[in-house]
């Protein structure tokens, strides 16, 4: 048989093959169906969840701690790399049609959960009047913090709850900024400009180390009095957008700025090692940076981002929530249960410390721990201020998708390739026609 | 059972289990072995009862064959055509569409782009590895002395995994304090941005003259740099067995008849190493279509378009946006590019090829 014809063959056998069934729900083809899944696990609560290290340790701890006070299943676990792998190996799951009983993630990844028919609605958990939230408990939440969870797109229902809450926020090198002779880090993007002109000048050093991530680029449109999407349509092309990419474009042009390598930590690393003066991150880095400049401990700070507009400041609330998918009801209860506990004062005010994440409750923030915290050192409290101010990037389903066009956008812009306004203008583009397909 | 963790029990029970049927197995081999010995003597006797020769040797040979084709089936057609089929839905929706997800595919500027991205990375890599193996293994083929290590030296690449030497090269080619940049300043070269170089190479040769969109980018090279490297060992290897396999005679004889070096090359060993030659640019061009471990390895996502092949587009596909049918059909799309290419190289190319 020759290679034509063998492959003649298998998509003849393929055509065949094919008018047996829908390979996704054996149901007969041409209508949706509902989809029936089982747990991975029948013999615990698996929590598919992104911390390492220290804080994977300490989450484990806490999931020890509910199961030795509740009975039933355990809750168990399991760390799966970050939330991107963890929405690989979901929508893989999916597919299979077995699911953890929980996991975290994006809220743009929980809409296409949702989608699939995996995720389930939290609201008759919290409105239960045995295992619900009390009206008390809802008003301790930070208002910005609970909004993240409820998807206009899904009639308001409520499918992930807030489990780990960072901000975009500046780290500055004091060290790198007064050897160019600034006293302050800027407030205002051309405060931030005129310093990473005057690093260079004076030290022949790179202001920013530039992580182009779409959280950043989302804050910094923020920043600057913008909106990234209006319903499914996204407004890259509107003023405040293509002003971010027309500064990462003069940052570039002007060698103020260099572009790191993706997936890798490069920028804290050059800024621990006084190698430029800035770069933006989650405010949850700040154990780590803290752990690298041990040695200074006085020689760097946080701040908000810079703003345009310092009356109205803004930047991006990120982090992931926690989900609940379909499993069993068992499974499901004590999932919420987990939830609940998880984000009872006390434990939110030991995980924030333990973390670096931000208290999502005011009680927790007033916690005597959380205050002393908040006095150890005087940036300690810098993320915690900026939380009335953050804002929660778009869950849209499609949005996952739009947030690596973003990344793309920004790196062209930062490669010279594109200019700023044609980055911003093909981005919109591009955005448009994949969330137009994913509605 | 209060207390008794029911999972260190079954763990407990499956290793008993497991050691009792390597106990039973070395009791039993023996057993087994001349069990085995009647049933292909019954297969035999079997096959010599078939009458007709033609029929008898066909029996035979689909009976040696078939454990090779069971295994081949199971995780080579069974996918393939699972494959297929899935990619006429739209997995999202559960609802048949057709050709639909080709047509999609026909239809979309990104798909087009990761194809040009696997051509510029298959015309960059190929004739480079096969050119740069053949002179190494050449000189290797050569070398009085030394070429058992020489050749442990150069394979060496082909044998770390790919992951953990694309790892590497990306520290050497951080973009400000990488080891590459830092020898460039120290030179008075200008640093560049390498993997995140999304400018074409002709770009930056030309100092803009030519379109920074026109050719294969920067970080493209790089990863052709990369795979060239890592692949060169196998290739060396394979050359120099066929290398090794050319008669001393056929060139001592062109020698005498007043042959010089580059005509021996060219009149003798050439043509007596294009199985070997061809076999090589067959593999090679089935392994560029299929590259993604260094391209993920080395530029970590999808971000940049210019660094996006089509295994990786499938990759994104199915992984982040969740489309399985259309990741599918383009899967099924390499699929059908890499069989005509082949055929393509078997029907022309094939026909040059000189065998002893």
């Amino acid at each position: 048989m020759t290679p034509l014809r063998g492959f003649i063959c298998i998509a003849a056998l393929t055509g065949i093959l094919a008018g047996c069934g829908n390979p996704a729900s054996e149901s007969g083809r041409g209508g949706a169906s509902p989809r029936v899944f089982k747990p991975i696990d029948e013999t615990a609560v698996l929590f598919w969840d992104r911390q390492t290290l220290e804080t994977a340790d300490l989450i484990t701890r806490i999931a020890g701690e509910y199961n030795a006070q509740h009975g039933g299943l355990p809750v168990k676990v399991e760390h799966l790399g970050d939330y991107s792998d963890i929405n690989r190996k979901l929508s893989v799951s999916i597919q299979a049609r077995e699911l953890p009983a929980m996991a975290v993630g994006y809220d743009s990844m929980t809409a296409e959960y949702v989608q699939a028919g995996a995720a389930v609605p939290l609201d008759e958990y919290m409105n239960d009047a045995e295992v619900g939230l009390t009206n008390e408990d809802r008003a301790d939440f930070f208002p910005g913090v609970l909004a993240t969870s409820t998807n206009p797109a899904f009639g308001g229902k409520t499918y992930s709850f807030p489990f780990t809450k960072s901000v975009l926020v500046m780290y500055f090198n004091k060290k790198v900024l007064r050897a160019a002779g600034i006293e302050a880090p800027p407030k205002t993007w051309d405060e931030f400009l005129a310093q990473c002109r005057l690093i260079k000048d004076k030290t022949g050093q790179f202001g920013y180390a530039v992580d182009v991530d779409c959280s950043t680029i989302d804050g910094m449109i923020y920043s600057r009095g913008g909106e990234l999407v209006r319903g499914a349509e996204s407004l890259f092309d509107q003023p405040a957008s293509v002003a971010v990419f027309e500064y990462l474009e003069t940052l570039a042009k002007e060698k103020l700025a260099f572009q790191i390598q993706p997936g890798t930590f490069d920028d804290r690393d050059e800024f621990t090692q006084g190698r430029v003066a800035f770069f933006f991150r989650t405010s949850s880095l700040r154990p780590y940076v803290a752990a690298m400049m041990a040695q200074d401990p006085d020689g760097w700070g946080i701040a908000m981002i810079p703003q345009a507009h310092l009356e109205a400041p803004a930047t991006v609330l990120y982090g992931g929530n926690i989900g609940i998918f379909q499993t069993t009801p068992e499974q499901q209860r004590i999932a919420w249960g987990f939830i609940k506990y998880f984000t009872s004062p006390e434990v939110s005010a030991r995980w924030a410390l333990g973390s670096g994440y931000l208290p999502l409750r005011k009680s927790a923030a007033d916690h005597p721990d959380m205050q002393a915290f908040f006095k150890q050192w005087e940036y300690n409290r810098a993320a915690f201020d900026c939380l009335p101010h953050a804002r929660p990037e778009p869950n849209l389903a499609g949005w996952q998708e739009v947030r690596t066009l973003v990344e793309r956008a920004g790196s062209q812009v930062m490669s010279g390739l594109k200019t700023g306004r044609q980055a911003a203008m093909d981005l919109k583009q591009e955005a448009d026609r994949v969330l137009a397909a994913a509605q | 059972m209060d207390g008794v963790d029911l999972r260190s029990v079954s763990a407990w029970t499956t290793g008993y289990a497991l050691l009792a049927a390597v106990l039973v197995g070395l009791v039993a081999h023996k057993a087994l072995l001349r069990l085995a010995d009647r049933l292909l003597e019954a297969i035999d006797s079997a096959i010599e009862r078939i009458r007709a020769p033609r029929t008898r040797s066909a029996v035979a040979a689909f009976l040696l064959l078939s454990p090779a084709l069971a295994i081949l089936g199971l995780f080579g057609v069974v996918p393939l055509v699972y494959a297929v089929r899935i990619s006429l839905f739209d997995t999202r929706r559960d609802i048949f569409v057709g050709a639909g997800n080709y047509a999609r595919a026909w239809g979309d500027p990104e798909f087009w782009r990761s194809l040009s991205v696997t051509l510029y990375y298959a015309l960059g890599t190929i004739p480079l590895t096969l050119a740069i193996s053949f002179c190494v293994a050449w000189l290797l083929h050569r070398a009085a002395r030394g070429r058992g290590f020489l050749r442990t030296a150069y394979f060496l690449p082909y044998v770390t995994s790919a992951v953990a030497a694309a790892t590497v090269w990306r520290v050497l080619l951080r973009p400000r304090s990488g080891f590459v940049n830092v020898m460039l300043d120290a030179i008075g070269l200008p640093m560049q941005d390498w993997l995140l170089e999304q400018r074409g190479v002709l770009h930056i040769l030309t100092q803009g003259w030519i379109p920074p969109g026109v050719g294969p980018s920067l970080a493209l090279c790089c990863i052709m740099a990369f795979d060239i490297w890592h692949a060169s060992g196998f290739t060396i290897v394979i050359f120099l067995a066929g290398l090794t396999a050319i008669p001393r005679e056929l060139m001592e004889a062109a020698v005498l008849d007043g042959a010089g070096p580059l005509q021996v090359l060219r009149r003798v060993v050439l043509p007596l190493l294009s199985p070997t030659i061809f076999f090589l640019a067959v593999v090679s061009g089935i392994r560029a279509f299929q590259s993604f471990n260094s391209f993920y390895a080395l530029t970590n996502t999808s971000r940049g378009a210019d660094t996006q092949n089509l295994v990786i587009y499938i990759f994104a596909q199915l992984y982040e946006s969740q489309r399985y049918g259309y990741g599918a059909a383009v899967a099924t799309l390499l699929c059908a590019a890499i069989v005509a290419l082949t055929i393509i190289q078997w029907r022309y190319v094939g026909r040059r090829v000189h065998y002893e």
